[in-house]
């Protein structure tokens, strides 16, 4: 998806003079080009304006970057080519992490985010070792991810430890 | 001012040691806080001129009852003392017990029906019937006032109820129970497992012989759910909070934790009407990384967004600290 691509990003910026200023400085900092850009003020809801911007953007760190500072300037990031924004969520996970079908967990976990890194340290087989996962899930989909960890600490007896944010 | 002190352990002892050293500014900047009673499970010291506070805490270390006290000391139940002895305020400071909240409740009860004031640090009673407290106080038209039963010497409630009167608080989390935090620090610096971080807390008095409601994490709970009724007008009970204590955290997890940036704390929090305790990920450079038995509150509110506070959690002269603020409030108030 990367190498010169277009993106559209959604967002909600406050219905103040300047505010859609200050969000396009980060974009041309970081070498992007602004394709366009809608601003729709009639559709203001509760102080706050959307607004569409479509950028070309060349790499996934340019456009990691960008939208980092885009919620710095105090635009919040509604969606990202059309979808929800992703989250990242680290985890740490306790218990009989393999003997309880380590892939069965993943799988899972998967049905509802993705599961893009695992670390895991088993001290002794007798000994509960301890796990850690990063799960990129959509923020609308925590809800139902941390549900799951609820059931799967009950079920394998394991421990999640989940990331504050 | 005239002061009952009820429960003479620690932190009464702490009170009156305070009300001691500090006798002069009080006087000078208020007036005399005068403890007219102290009682513990054996009886009471009673002297409507005041006790001498450096002899009732010589006598309770030597002897370990406070009816000893040269005679003015004699046997009588807490319960008659603050019936029928004259004074301003309470101060309620029995061990808390978390499952009835007794004999703290009973005593704050009695304390209002008497029309007097209460102060105290016991987290049994709030944990378990803050509202019919609340209601009861209102009916007799006296100050209940417990800064001190949440963070210890750590500004919290008050804090939140009177310095940022007007906002509305979104969200509270925190650290609140320094006994796993030393434990946890201890295991992530050294590379210890649970159980020997515990025995260590225990050798240096930090944790107590029976550390369960810290380690569970009901420590922790009670005090959430005190923040939830008092700052959030919630109507809550202990049984309302979701608990995991920290007896399972690995050293091996904490090292993955700091490998990725984060450290593991156990975290108290109240957020969208849940009431949450468990261990979580805490960014290594969050305001929430404090070490040792530190405590750390962060609020979330509307128009001053984040606030954080922290400071010591427990302690006797910490603990006085915040019963002696409230003290002066409630005389700042009868003055008006």
């Amino acid at each position: 998806m990367f190498g010169g691509k277009m993106i559209t990003i959604d967002i909600e910026l406050k219905d103040k003079p300047g505010e859609l200023l200050k969000i396009l400085t980060p974009i041309s900092r970081h070498g992007a080009n602004v394709i366009s850009i809608i601003h729709s003020r009639e559709e203001k809801r509760g102080g706050k304006v959307p607004v569409r911007i479509v950028i070309d953007v060349d790499d996934k760190e340019k456009l990691k970057k960008i939208l980092e500072d885009l919620e710095k300037e105090g635009a919040i990031i509604k969606k990202i080519d059309g979808k929800d924004k992703k989250v990242y969520l680290d985890v740490v996970v306790i218990g009989h992490v393999v003997d309880t079908d380590v892939r069965d967990t993943i799988d899972r976990i998967n049905e509802i985010g993705l599961v893009e890194d695992l670390d895991l340290i088993m001290p002794h087989p007798d000994k509960e070792s301890s796990a850690m996962m990063r799960i990129i899930v959509d923020e609308d989909k925590i809800e139902e991810l941390f549900y799951l960890f609820e059931e799967l600490e009950k079920e394998k007896g394991l421990l999640f430890i989940k990331s504050i944010f | 001012m005239d002061i009952i002190i009820i429960g003479f352990g620690a932190i009464g002892k702490g009170v009156a040691k305070v009300l001691h050293e500090k006798r002069e500014y009080l006087k000078k900047n208020y007036e005399e806080f005068k403890v007219v009673a102290i009682t513990d499970s054996s009886g009471a010291a009673i002297d409507e001129d005041g006790l001498d506070l450096l002899k009732a805490i010589e006598v309770k270390e030597k002897t370990g009852k406070i009816k000893n006290y040269p005679e003015k000391g004699k046997e009588i139940s807490s319960i008659d003392v603050i019936r029928n002895v004259k004074a301003d305020v309470v101060v309620e400071v029995t061990p808390s017990n978390l499952e009835t909240g007794e004999p703290a409740k009973t005593h704050i009860l009695e304390s209002f029906r008497s029309k007097k004031h209460v102060v105290t640090a016991n987290k049994g009673p709030l944990a378990l019937c803050y509202k019919e407290l609340i209601e009861e106080a209102k009916r007799y038209n006296v100050i209940f006032r417990h800064e001190a039963s949440v963070g210890g010497a750590m500004p919290i409630i008050n804090l939140a109820k009177e310095t940022l009167a007007g906002n509305e608080i979104l969200s509270i989390r925190g650290i609140l129970n320094g006994t796993t935090n030393y434990i946890l620090t201890k295991m992530e610096k050294e590379g210890l497992d649970f159980e020997t971080a515990l025995k260590e807390a225990k050798e240096l008095g930090i944790a107590e012989t029976d550390p369960t409601q810290d380690i569970e994490g009901l420590d922790t709970a009670a005090k959430i759910v005190i923040l939830a009724n008092s700052i959030m007008g919630m109507n809550k009970t202990i049984k309302d909070v979701k608990v995991k204590g920290i007896s399972r955290i690995t050293p091996e997890a904490l090292f993955l934790a700091n490998k990725r940036g984060y450290t593991i704390k156990l975290i108290g929090q109240i957020k969208d009407k849940h009431l949450i305790v468990e261990p979580m990920l805490v960014p290594i450079d969050s305001p929430l990384n404090v070490k040792g038995t530190l405590n750390v509150a962060m609020f979330e509110t509307d128009l001053a967004k984040e606030i954080v506070v922290v400071g010591r959690g427990a302690g006797p002269i910490e603990t006085a600290s915040a019963i002696l603020s409230d003290l002066i409030h409630i005389y700042n108030s009868m003055k008006k």
